[in-house]
Parts: structure tokens; sequence; C-alpha cells
């Protein structure tokens, strides 16, 4: 699986030329084009009482978002990429639903969700309904810690969360095709505390050592593809201890599978995927489980 | 007959600038939005000249531009390039391309940079194929 066309998501305030700059080292995978997205929200333009769009500020943003991909672009293309751009007026979700029909890229990159809790309660959040809409890879990108800091390389040092799913699965034969790029990978499980409980310290060894071994097998395969890997065991809450792994082994990303199961419960209860892309410092990189014809689909 | 000139390029506002320009001088207009439907539509129609943006979405007009200089059968096809992409950006990545794939492509010998007056459109449109 290869990254040859990336589509970048931005509002500006929340993705700078920084984020895609630090994107750059995928070129040396396989990345030959760059396609710029800004989507203009209707509430920011429509005029009262639903009487159409305010124009001449739709002209305004329009022209803004113009200027800056114009100036990204020329950096862009003086590296040998090919770059294309659309500005659009809509809702974020279809309007990134319709780029993906038009530019069918390898990856979508796109900053954290601006939702409160409230509307991500009734709505989704917009990483979830993405998911849920599309089975191309979604990268939420985050300036790491408070300090604004853009991670410099972001696919150096990743670590991978499997729960064994297809999609996780899938999100390490994604990897596995970044050998230019990965330096070395972690390779993690989260072994549920639940599954422990009233276990004696024998049955809980046991479990350990097969999920190592499964673990390991993985380590194998990425090292025959030219990566360096680990394999980590963790037990207790996924959310706090892929956090907390990350943390420890100073993963640059965070990669994680993202199940049909996991979008469909998103709304009522919170799912992995759903928390590590909102909360979690680290940039997160999420596998979709194939699915097809789904980005036609209405919600 | 009026001469067929093709514009390519993704904002319908340039579109229409364009397309009235090239009315108001006699030619007959031709409209694309975007560089795979600018090649179809110059495969297609055979237009006596291109008016071709750079930052397009499905395909950039660098890309086309090198592709209407390397092909045989597009090669005679004449182009005004008309864009905001500054001259020297274009210039460098057509060097990088041309490193890349062994082939270098002559440099647009009109590379108008946007926004022009119509009289200065015209003008390039009359010099380029009368």
């Amino acid at each position: 699986m290869e990254i040859k066309k990336l589509l970048f998501v931005t509002k500006f305030e929340d993705l700078c030329f920084d984020a895609m700059n630090s994107l750059l080292s995928l070129t040396r995978a396989s990345l030959e084009h760059v396609v710029f997205l800004n989507v203009i929200e209707r509430d920011k333009v429509a005029m009262h009482r639903g009487e159409g769009y305010l124009t001449d500020e739709v002209v305004k943003l329009k022209e803004i978002a113009n200027i800056r991909f114009i100036d990204w672009a020329e950096t862009l293309f003086e590296m040998g990429l090919e770059v294309g751009a659309y500005m659009e007026v809509g809702s974020l979700i279809p309007q990134i639903i319709k780029a993906i029909d038009q530019e069918k890229p390898d990856l979508i990159v796109i900053g954290r969700s601006h939702k409160g809790p409230l509307e991500q309660l009734y709505s989704r959040s917009d990483v979830v309904e993405l998911m849920r809409r599309s089975s191309i890879p979604v990268l939420v990108f985050k300036h790491m810690a408070e300090d604004n800091i853009v991670p410099e390389s972001p696919f150096k040092t990743p670590l991978l969360a499997t729960n064994w799913s297809a999609a996780s699965l899938k999100a390490a034969e994604y990897l596995k095709g970044m050998k230019n790029v990965v330096e070395k990978v972690h390779l993690m499980h989260v072994t549920n505390e639940k599954k422990l409980k009233g276990s004696s310290s024998h049955a809980v060894q046991k479990i350990r050592k097969e999920e190592r071994k499964k673990l390991d097998e993985l380590c194998q395969e990425f090292e025959s593809s030219g990566i360096d890997a680990r394999a980590h065991i963790y037990i207790g809450d996924p959310d706090k201890e892929i956090e907390k792994a990350a943390r420890e082994y100073q993963a640059s990303i965070v990669v994680l599978g993202s199940s049909e199961k996991a979008s469909i419960m998103d709304r009522w209860a919170a799912s992995v995927t759903k928390t590590i892309a909102d909360k979690s410092i680290f940039p997160c990189l999420l596998v979709p489980h194939d699915k097809k014809g789904l980005s036609d689909q209405q919600p | 007959m009026s001469k067929k000139v093709l514009v390519v390029d993704d904002d319908p506002d340039v579109r229409s600038f364009v397309v009235t320009v090239l009315e108001e001088n006699g030619y007959d207009p031709l409209v694309a939005k975007d560089g795979v439907e600018g090649l179809q539509m110059i495969q297609a129609e055979s237009p006596d000249l291109v008016i071709l943006d750079v930052l397009m979405p499905r395909g950039s007009g660098i890309r086309l531009y090198r592709k209407l200089q390397t092909d045989k059968a597009l090669k005679a096809v004449p182009v005004i390039m008309f864009t905001g992409i500054a001259l020297k950006s274009f210039l460098r990545s057509q060097k990088v391309l041309a490193e890349f794939q062994g082939e270098k492509v002559p440099e647009p010998d009109i590379y108008l940079e946007k926004p022009v007056e119509p009289e200065e459109l015209a003008e390039a449109i009359e010099k380029k194929i009368g």
C-alpha cells in the first residue's frame, strides 16, 4: 500500500504549511501528488433566514485561501511534486467526500475536530464521520503539546496499537509500505483488565505469552520488510495505555485500525479510535477497514 | 471560420473573464475546468490555442504543459500560461521534472501572471495566433 497522493484538508487556523512540510518525508516513500482542500463553512457566509450566501464574503474567503495555496503550491511544485487545490463552500465532510471521489487520494490529512462535546454527541466528530464514510486512512494532525511544535517527521517512530482486527492488520500493512520513512515501529497490544480477573498468575502470564508471540510474529514481518520493530504488551484501559506507551517510547505518531463496530458505537460510547483521535496529544493515523462504495452513501 | 481557443482553469470567474475577452475579439471559446478535462478537450477538439492555468484540481497546468510539449501529436498546439503561480516556480518545477524524467521542455514564450487587463490578454492571444 503506497501513499502517492494525499489530500490535505485545512482551515488554516488548525493546519498550516509547517504541518505539510513535515509530511514531505513521504516523498522518500512514494508521495508525488498533494491536493489542498479548504472548506468555507456555510454558516460563515450564510445570509439571514437562509436567503443564500454573502457573495462578497465568499469571494474574499476563497481568495484568501487561494493566496495561501498558491504560496504553498509554489514550494511543492519546485520540489517536483504535483499539486492541486479546492476552495469550496459547504459542510466539511461532504466536501471532503466530494474531493475524495474526484482525486482518489491514498491518505487524508485533517486537523483535530473543533466541534464541542455536545455538538459531537449529536453529530459525531468530523474524524469519526469521515472514517464511517470513507475507507481511506486519515491522519489527524496535531501540534505536539501546548507549544505548537510540529513533529519533525511524523512517520519516523510510529506506535501501532493492534487489537488483531482486520483494520489493525491493514494498518500494519500500510506501515510496512513505508520502509524508507519509518525508522522503527513500536507494536503494542492492550489486554483488557477484565480478561485477567480471577486468573492465577500462571493464567495471566499465559495470556501475556500468547499475545507476545503474536506481536513477535508481526515484528518479524516488519523486520522482513526492512523496518526495525519492538513489541510491547500493556494491561488496562486501551485509551490510557496507548497514550502511555506513546509517551514512554516517544512515538512520533499513534497508528490504529478502526473497525465498523467502533464507528457505529461511537454515538453512544466513546470508541478508542475517537478518544485517541480527539484527545491524544500525538498525531494519529486511523486506518479504516475495507468497505466498498461508502463514499457514495448518504448519512 | 473563427479560431478555437480552449481555456483550462478551475475558477469559473476566470473562465468567464477569458471567454468574454475571446468572444469580443472574434474567437470561438471552449472551456475545461481541470487538467484532465483540458487534455481530453485538446485531443478531441484540436484547438488553435490553449490558455492554461497552473494550480488546478485533477492535474496541474505544469504537468499538462509538459505533456503538450513532449507528446508528438500535441506539440504543435500553441499555449499561453495564465496563472497566479510565479514564473520562477513554474520554471524550477519544469527543471526538476526534466531531471526526473530526462527530457527538457521549452519555456513558454507567453506567461501571464493573474490578474491582467482584457487588452493585455487580447494582445497576447493575437500575438500567438493572430
